[in-house]
């Protein structure tokens, strides 16, 4: 496997840009913007060309590993690459170079440390995602947690620090769960592996499978913020800057899903979790976080606050579909994380564009701002349709077949909390646009005189995002071969029936 | 309410936890294969006679290459955090005797560091513990001669430049070792029949050179931001 050199390149590279920042911001700080563009293109391109050679289409077939210093798990570290990572690390990439591109218009102070900071976040993320160790994947996502603080924090003011110590706390005790964990894996079967676990996990005594199941469930239930763990969530994700919140609340609980996916699916015993009554009290504690998560966001003044809370929705509602676990649930789960990560992106950073002309961030400040620029509100009306469920957006499709898993089941419950999620959102989206599109009495807070921030990056990010919401609803169906090959990943294959979703 | 509900999780956690150890020391601890190989097999595939440093610096070398990203991100979030570019005005530090006596001791703090960081692959040790103890001279001096001694001597700029080169070389004996060896983070270069000599274990030793000064610099750059102050009224 001559490409499989690729998979160690994709996290070296942004630890590589991320070491390099501080040197050129000694030596020549004019070329660090070259730098950045530079460097996130290329994790681009790498990670798109794993598209081009892995997927159905391409010659070369999954998985690839690649073995970090040549020793063969379990003496070493080991990377590799499935269907499920393919998505995963496409969809890290593409989303942090429009959130790079985005900030790099949107960040006014200290922009060398936040480069360092976001392009550790990137390696991080990507490390997440492609490595076949548990205690690698513990490091990462420290990494992760301890390299977000201060982005979270970064505006300095009283809340954000306020928001910065809390996700912390949280993010660390979450990690401290996921380490007892490894600690009672490693001492009964002696090796970190993730192959080698999935063999020999189910081989142990039923109570010790449970603890270790109990342990995880706690550590990602912090982590994705579901309810009684949620309250930590909104506030980090409404104190950020714009580019932040999307990184956060777009990308960051997606990639917890993808542990939680590889985790209870490939290497803990699911028919164990099935079996006993974890799953289903995690299933309905997962409905109930998303109901409460959109009853939070129709009371909610702040409009950051209210996209916050309306995450803690969608992932409730997703984690609850993949606990169904049917060909179609994993299928509309999978595709509402994509399409989710996408529409959540465009939202955050366009009301980060619009919030720059506010005075604070509560809805009714946000009077008139649709003559700053009508273009970029149609594209927020557009995405809120998407998030609605409106049928040719991408949402649409994603709820359809979550509906129709809980529905097959005869989980009754999930499709009212999927119908009820969006009945609610209704409302308070439209609350935000009625507002947006209300004549202001008054003069502007920021006089249009006063020349606005150059603003063509983002605008472009933004539209590109709104590009990608209608692309992935009509042509959804495009997804399927990636989609489809990870969902045969996650079932055993005795079990796996034709597939609904077409191809 | 809340501490209650905090209680009754943290002790059925904690109920869980006694109640599987001891299922665990009944049935004893169990160990791989891979524990079995890195007793065994660990000098003479890696030339590293300390076997904790052949498993941090060769076979899990990515692992260390994380945790010190992890106290990279830190030390720039700190800065990012609590730059405020003006240190306050200088204490006179100690007695005359305590700068005396460190004006002694300090050279050889500064020794036993650097041996902990060179000998990390010999002897117990390596370049975390080495470059916390390189850390802590640059404590010592803002404690025993004033805040302002280290800082007019080392600018912060200096200490960056340590911190990311310390970074850099342990990814250049990554990016060497495909050259070499074929796979990112091979041990290149490794002889252990030269046993006994200071250069037996290839890139290890590189490796705990780079994290020794990464961490030294890292931690002095950390300790002179929390030290920094705001001037009243601006």
């Amino acid at each position: 496997m001559r490409l499989s050199f690729l998979l160690p390149l994709l996290i070296v590279l942004p630890l590589l840009t991320a070491f390099l920042i501080p040197l050129i911001d000694i030596l020549a700080i004019a070329l660090r913007k070259i730098l950045v563009i530079i460097s996130i293109s290329l994790e681009l391109v790498f990670s798109l060309s794993l598209l081009f050679y892995f997927s159905p289409l391409g010659k070369e077939k999954l998985p690839i590993s690649y073995y970090l210093g040549g020793w063969e798990p379990p003496l070493g570290i080991s990377l590799s690459l499935n269907h499920l990572g393919l998505i995963f690390s496409m969809l890290v990439s593409v989303s942090l170079f429009l959130i790079t591109l985005y900030s790099l218009e949107y960040i006014e102070h200290h922009e060398g440390k936040y480069y360092v900071l976001l392009f550790v976040v990137l390696g991080a993320m990507q490390g997440v995602v492609l490595t076949n160790d548990l205690f690698n994947l513990y490091v990462f996502i420290e990494l992760l947690t301890v390299a977000s603080t201060p982005l979270v924090a970064f505006d300095r003011t009283s809340s954000a620090i306020e928001a910065g110590i809390k996700y912390i706390v949280y993010g660390l005790l979450g990690g401290l769960f996921f380490f007892i964990g490894i600690v009672l894996i490693y001492l009964s079967l002696g090796t970190l592996s993730l192959a080698e676990i999935a063999l020999s996990f189910s081989s142990l005594p039923i109570p010790f499978q449970e603890t270790v199941l109990i342990f995880f469930i706690i550590s990602l239930t912090i982590k994705l913020g579901i309810f009684p763990f949620h309250f930590w969530l909104a506030k980090a994700h409404s104190s950020a800057p714009a580019p932040i919140s999307a990184l956060l609340s777009g990308v960051m609980l997606k990639l917890y899903l993808c542990v939680f996916l590889r985790l209870f699916w490939v290497v803990l015993d699911f028919p164990l979790m099935e079996a006993s009554w974890l799953k289903s009290f995690v299933l309905y504690l997962a409905l109930g976080s998303s109901l409460l998560g959109h009853l939070f966001a129709f009371q909610e003044e702040d409009l950051k606050r209210l996209l916050a809370f309306s995450s803690v929705g969608h992932i409730g509602i997703i984690v609850a579909v993949l606990l169904v676990n049917t060909p179609e649930a994993l299928y509309g789960g999978m595709l509402h994380i994509i399409n989710h990560l996408i529409m959540k992106s465009a939202l955050f950073l366009d009301s980060g564009y619009f919030l720059q002309f506010t005075k604070s961030h509560l809805i009714k400040d946000l009077k008139g701002v649709f003559h700053y620029n009508r273009y970029l509100f149609a594209s927020f009306v557009i995405v809120v349709l998407a998030m609605i469920g409106i049928p040719p957006l991408n949402g649409f499709f994603s709820k359809w077949y979550m509906l129709l898993a809980f529905v097959e089941e005869g989980i009754h419950l999930g499709g009212i909390v999927v119908i009820l999620g969006s009945l609610l959102a209704i409302p308070y989206y439209f609350r935000v646009i009625s507002y947006g599109i209300s004549p202001c009495e008054e003069k502007p807070v920021v006089s249009l005189s006063q020349d606005p921030p150059p603003a063509s990056l983002m605008i472009f990010t933004i539209l590109a995002l709104v590009v990608l919401t209608v692309v992935t609803g009509i042509f959804y169906f495009c997804l399927n071969p990636i989609l489809d090959g990870a969902v045969q990943e996650l079932l055993p294959l005795q079990i796996y029936p034709p597939f609904p979703g077409g191809s | 309410m809340k501490i209650f509900l905090l209680l009754v999780l943290f002790s059925g956690i904690g109920f869980l936890l006694i109640d599987n150890l001891r299922f665990l020391s009944n049935s004893g601890f169990s160990l791989g294969a891979a524990t079995h190989y890195y007793v065994t097999q660990g000098f003479e595939q890696t030339g590293a006679l300390n076997l904790v440093s052949s498993i941090l610096y060769d076979f899990r070398a990515f692992d260390s290459l994380g945790e010190s990203t992890v106290i990279f991100a830190a030390v720039s979030g700190i800065v990012s955090l609590l730059s405020r570019k003006t240190l306050p005005v200088s204490s006179h530090g100690l007695s005359i005797i305590v700068k005396r006596i460190f004006g002694i001791l300090t050279p050889f703090l500064f020794v036993s560091g650097i041996y902990l960081i060179l000998h990390g692959h010999l002897s117990p040790g390596g370049g975390f513990q080495g470059g916390v103890i390189l850390g802590t001279i640059s404590i010592v001096f803002c404690i025993v001669y004033g805040s302002s001694f280290d800082y007019t001597r080392y600018s912060p700029q200096s200490k960056t430049i340590l911190e990311v080169s310390g970074a850099l070389l342990f990814l250049a004996m990554g990016i060497i070792g495909i050259f070499l060896e074929g796979f990112f983070l091979a041990n290149w270069f490794s002889s252990p029949e030269r046993l006994g000599k200071l250069l037996t274990p290839g890139s290890i030793f590189g490796i705990n050179l780079g994290v020794g000064i990464k961490i030294g610099a890292g931690l002095s750059i950390i300790f002179y931001s929390i030290i920094q102050k705001r001037i009243e009224g601006k």
